[in-house]
């Protein structure tokens, strides 16, 4: 799932830090937009772009950040609707909802542990690829742009 | 300038600017003229640590923005009440490198 690789080239301390930044941001953001899950989405495309003339190493992190972030918007927006329903408009809790917020937690869950992982790793200068994400935030991010 | 001179405003000044750009710093103010050493002795650079703690303290009024010399910015983050909040839990990650950024374009001036 996550793999350590070596990155191009040996990233600075203020490098290291700016890159670890995104993920701790987006962390502190669910925190504060809890239960909307919209915010951490907003933060971190707001710190993509605040960062879009930096290095290739904070970049490419942002990116990866911002990939991770876009993905949980889907999911738990839909969460979020389906619980909306059922409080507000009577819905039945069916056991299709049950299973589908076992899903969801346990994958917010991965997501948390993973850029808390990532955040510890990228601040010591460690380049950290998820899966499918990583390779996603190298077709998106080039190192000469 | 002098190698030895310019080693001691590195060291002097260095957590003032990235760490990327300490040597392109280091290099440049070599190759500078000497009478440009007295303006940039003199130059007052902005604290990123100052920054960080007027961010987290006032920074949904945009103070910090105010303080690094991004009035625009400052201004549309005092509007929106640091954007709803998401601007300033965003500066309170990115000041210090918007610090290191403003300094970097202040020591552009001379070189």
């Amino acid at each position: 799932m996550i793999k350590i690789k070596n990155f191009s080239y040996a990233p600075g301390e203020h490098e290291a830090e700016a890159a670890s930044n995104s993920y701790l941001m987006s962390l502190i953001a669910i925190i504060v937009g809890l239960p909307l899950p919209i915010v951490n989405l907003i933060a971190t495309l707001i710190f993509y772009l605040g960062n879009r003339k930096s290095t290739y190493f904070v970049r490419w992190h942002c990116t990866q950040a911002l990939l991770a972030q876009l993905s949980m918007l889907f999911i738990n927006s839909y969460t979020f609707w389906w619980t909306i329903s059922i409080i507000f408009k009577g819905e039945p809790i069916t056991s299709n909802y049950i299973a589908f917020l076992i899903v969801v937690i346990i994958f917010n869950l991965t997501e948390f542990i993973t850029t808390i992982y990532t955040a510890i790793q990228t601040r010591k200068g460690i380049h950290v690829e998820w899966w499918f994400y990583g390779a996603l935030s190298n077709i998106i991010c080039k190192e000469n742009s | 300038m002098d190698a030895q001179k310019v080693d001691m405003f590195i060291m002097s000044n260095g957590k003032f600017f990235e760490s990327h750009h300490i040597n392109d710093i280091r290099e440049r103010l070599i190759a500078l003229d000497e009478s440009k050493w007295a303006i940039l002795s003199t130059t007052q650079f902005k604290d990123p640590t100052t920054t960080i703690i007027v961010s987290l303290l006032a920074g949904g009024l945009g103070i910090d923005r105010f303080m690094i010399g991004d009035t625009g910015l400052g201004v549309g983050k005092l509007l929106t009440c640091g954007g709803m909040g998401i601007w300033t839990i965003i500066d309170w990650f990115m000041i210090q490198k918007a610090t290191r950024e403003k300094n970097m374009q202040k020591i552009q001036q001379f070189l």
